[in-house]
């Protein structure tokens, strides 16, 4: 036979996958997640700082504009009456049902903590709120 | 000594680029990704929780108080009082409506945050948003 294959020359085929990029790609993967998912977890609620546009509001009727007080951590004003942070959905979801422009107004005490002040935020912002103006006391 | 000389078999001493390539490319792309999201500084602060979402542009300025009452634009530490100059400078290089993200502990008094709001509003911003941490559904 002429064209007989020496015997041996099938050891120099590599059979084994190559795991080095597999592995490579899946540490790159995870360092990714780890990195990105605090930034996705990250989100924001869009206000407004409105001082002399609330001054304005005030001359318009109730069901335009809902004002919300923040005397203290746990208790809220809503166009004063006096309601504890944690119900406040169920008093603001019905006046926001009525508003047609579904604006908040929202003054807040000066020492009321930051997440006090986001969680009514929040909270307006679940039961509808369209535009959450901010104002200064 | 016939037949006794055995031909060594070729040896590969060819560096394998594939997996440097790879994750270099990768690397590329991360850093792509993640640069314009990474534009806070690295502070401890803990953002109070929300369900709620909204606001989220990829541009923004990131105003960042910490809990000690240091406060940082983007990733530059500045002293308060010249937070409005310095943010109206960096409205003026980059949009006037770009998105300015308030960044403060969930402990800071609110006192601390409407002077930032004011601050950011009066040095031009007509964008404000206040950060938020993704609070898990089901959580009260």
């Amino acid at each position: 036979m002429l064209f007989k294959r020496k015997a041996g020359r099938a050891e120099d085929t590599i059979h084994e996958v190559n795991m080095v990029p597999l592995v490579d790609v899946s540490l790159v993967l995870v360092v990714i997640l780890m990195l990105a998912t605090p930034l996705a977890l990250e989100s924001s609620i869009a206000v407004r700082k409105s001082g002399a546009s609330a001054r304005r509001a005030d001359a318009r009727t109730k069901t335009e504009r809902i004002e919300l007080n923040i005397v203290s951590e746990d208790s809220v004003l809503v166009n004063r009456i006096q309601v504890r942070r944690a119900k406040l959905g169920m008093t603001l979801r019905p006046l926001l049902n009525e508003s047609e422009f579904r604006q908040v107004v929202v003054v807040c005490a000066a020492d009321v903590p930051h997440g006090a002040f986001v969680d009514v935020l929040d909270q307006a912002k679940m039961c509808g709120a369209l535009d959450i103006a901010i104002t200064g006391r | 000594m016939r037949g006794s000389f055995v031909k060594p078999a070729p040896v590969n001493v060819k560096i394998n680029l594939t997996p440097i390539i790879d994750v270099a490319l990768v690397l590329v792309i991360i850093l792509l990704i993640t640069a314009p999201l990474v534009s806070a500084i690295d502070m401890d602060v803990s953002l109070p929780l929300a369900l709620t979402r909204g606001a989220e542009d990829e541009a923004r300025i990131s105003l960042t108080l910490g809990k000690q009452g240091e406060l940082a634009v983007d990733d530059k530490v500045i002293p308060f009082e010249s937070l409005r100059t310095y943010l109206a400078s960096e409205l003026a290089k980059k949009n006037k409506d770009i998105l300015v993200v308030i960044r403060a502990d969930e402990g800071t008094p609110y006192e601390m945050v409407r002077q930032m709001l004011s601050e950011a509003s009066a040095a031009g911003a007509t964008r404000l948003s206040i950060a938020t941490r993704q609070k898990p559904k089901g959580q009260s």
